[in-house]
């Protein structure tokens, strides 16, 4: 096998196991979804650039959602990103959910659309990639206890949006 | 000493999942502990599901596609040069051909710009490295002069009607306008259509076509000249 062909195994290996995550990842945190596409793709064009660089296969996970974080601080730092519509994005929905459970999600969506960076960007990595707080606590650069309150203040922030919006009816508004 | 109630509602809170001996010791010390637990996996459950967007199709097959591009940590000689342009123009048509999707070229414009152009524009501030612009245009059976080529803020292969193109982001006075490359699609030449607010004028070359991209406050004909005279098609007869 040639070094060319392993190079692009290696690739589209990484890109098979992540890009899925990657996408999530980076609709909820700049909530555009043409964006998201871009950021990603963006990401795995400056991987396969260094693919060299990365020698160890488990570190490959935080190596990428380092790219995308950089890009999208770049991203952002030139123009804020129109806001897309939850709605609009193709979400994988289940048939079967019961409206007031249909309702739930909704707000939940909203919720995190509209929860400061701080608190979104721990949860994400925790609920999205199935990061531990040790391993969000590394990616973020903050100490592990804050990791802890802030993801205990994200859920917080979330069960009481939907609370509110549920007993005031907020929720229409969202359709 | 035994975690009280309030410790284990935050550290759930924190960490939903949490299996470690003295998590599961409190849990199963007192009822209301347990229904803690239950009731942050079931929000857990909620969360996952709210958080699981679809990625778009053809997301994987693009990102496989950038394993066409040079790396740039490599030393490209030219000989690697003429070689990935054998290799990339034998690509065309196979890994990129899509099916048609698009009734007409001025559907595929709008679609194709909606799904990521403002994006693109939004982020094409850095000079593009002038080897990936050669690498690019040569793969696509073209070239593309100093003049566009020194003001290109952004490019990458795209989905085309026929096949591979390039979607570029050109730096001009009237600020960034964005130029889609179709090497093998036919236009009318000099025909503009609008969409979403914004123009298209499509421009016909030698071989295949161009369609200059820009708000309706542009005057995107300013920059067709430039544009004809700097992209070379068809250099290999392919």
């Amino acid at each position: 096998m040639t070094n060319d062909t392993e190079r692009t195994r290696r690739f589209n290996e990484l890109a098979e196991a992540y890009s899925t995550d990657l996408y999530r990842y980076a609709m909820w945190i700049c909530s555009n979804d043409a964006l998201a596409k871009d950021l990603v793709q963006e990401t795995f064009l400056r991987a396969w650039r260094a693919l060299d660089s990365l020698k160890d296969v488990g570190a490959a996970k935080s190596w990428l959602i380092t790219i995308l974080r950089r890009e999208y601080a770049r991203t952002f730092e030139r123009k804020v990103p129109k806001f897309t519509d939850v709605d609009k994005v193709v979400i994988v929905e289940d048939d079967e959910l019961e409206p007031d459970e249909r309702t739930e999600r909704v707000l939940l969506r909203q919720g995190i659309m509209k929860l400061e960076p701080k608190y979104r960007d721990p949860l994400l990595l925790q609920v999205v990639f199935g990061h531990s707080c040790s391993e969000i606590s590394e990616q973020l650069g903050i100490s592990k206890s804050a990791v802890m309150t802030q993801l205990f203040r994200a859920r917080e922030k979330l069960k009481t949006q939907i609370q509110k919006d549920g007993v005031t009816g907020n929720v229409h508004e969202l359709f | 000493m035994s975690m009280n109630f309030s410790e284990f509602k935050k550290l759930l809170g924190a960490d939903p999942w949490n299996r470690d001996p003295e998590t599961l010791r409190a849990r199963n010390s007192a009822p209301e502990f347990e229904a803690v637990a239950v009731d942050a996996e079931a929000f857990e459950e909620k969360l996952q599901a709210a958080l699981n967007v679809q990625p778009p199709s053809g997301l994987l097959n693009d990102i496989k596609g950038i394993t066409q591009q040079p790396a740039q940590s490599r030393n490209w000689m030219p000989l690697a040069l003429a070689a990935s342009v054998l290799i990339a123009i034998g690509a065309v048509g196979m890994a990129w051909k899509q099916s048609n999707q698009w009734d007409s070229v001025e559907e595929y414009l709008a679609d194709h710009y909606s799904h990521d152009g403002p994006g693109l524009v939004a982020r094409a501030t850095d000079t593009v490295d002038e080897q990936l612009v050669i690498q690019i245009m040569a793969s696509l059976d073209a070239s593309m002069g100093q003049q566009l080529a020194g003001n290109l803020k952004f490019i990458k292969f795209c989905p085309t009607p026929e096949g591979r193109g390039a979607h570029m982001v050109v730096s001009t006075d009237q600020g960034p306008m964005t130029i889609i490359f179709m090497p093998k699609t036919q236009v009318t030449d000099g025909t503009v259509i609008t969409f979403d607010q914004m123009q298209a004028l499509m421009v016909s070359l030698e071989h295949g076509s161009a369609a200059i991209i820009g708000t309706q406050t542009q005057t995107i004909e300013s920059l067709e000249a430039v544009l004809r005279e700097s992209i070379k098609t068809g250099l290999v007869g392919a």
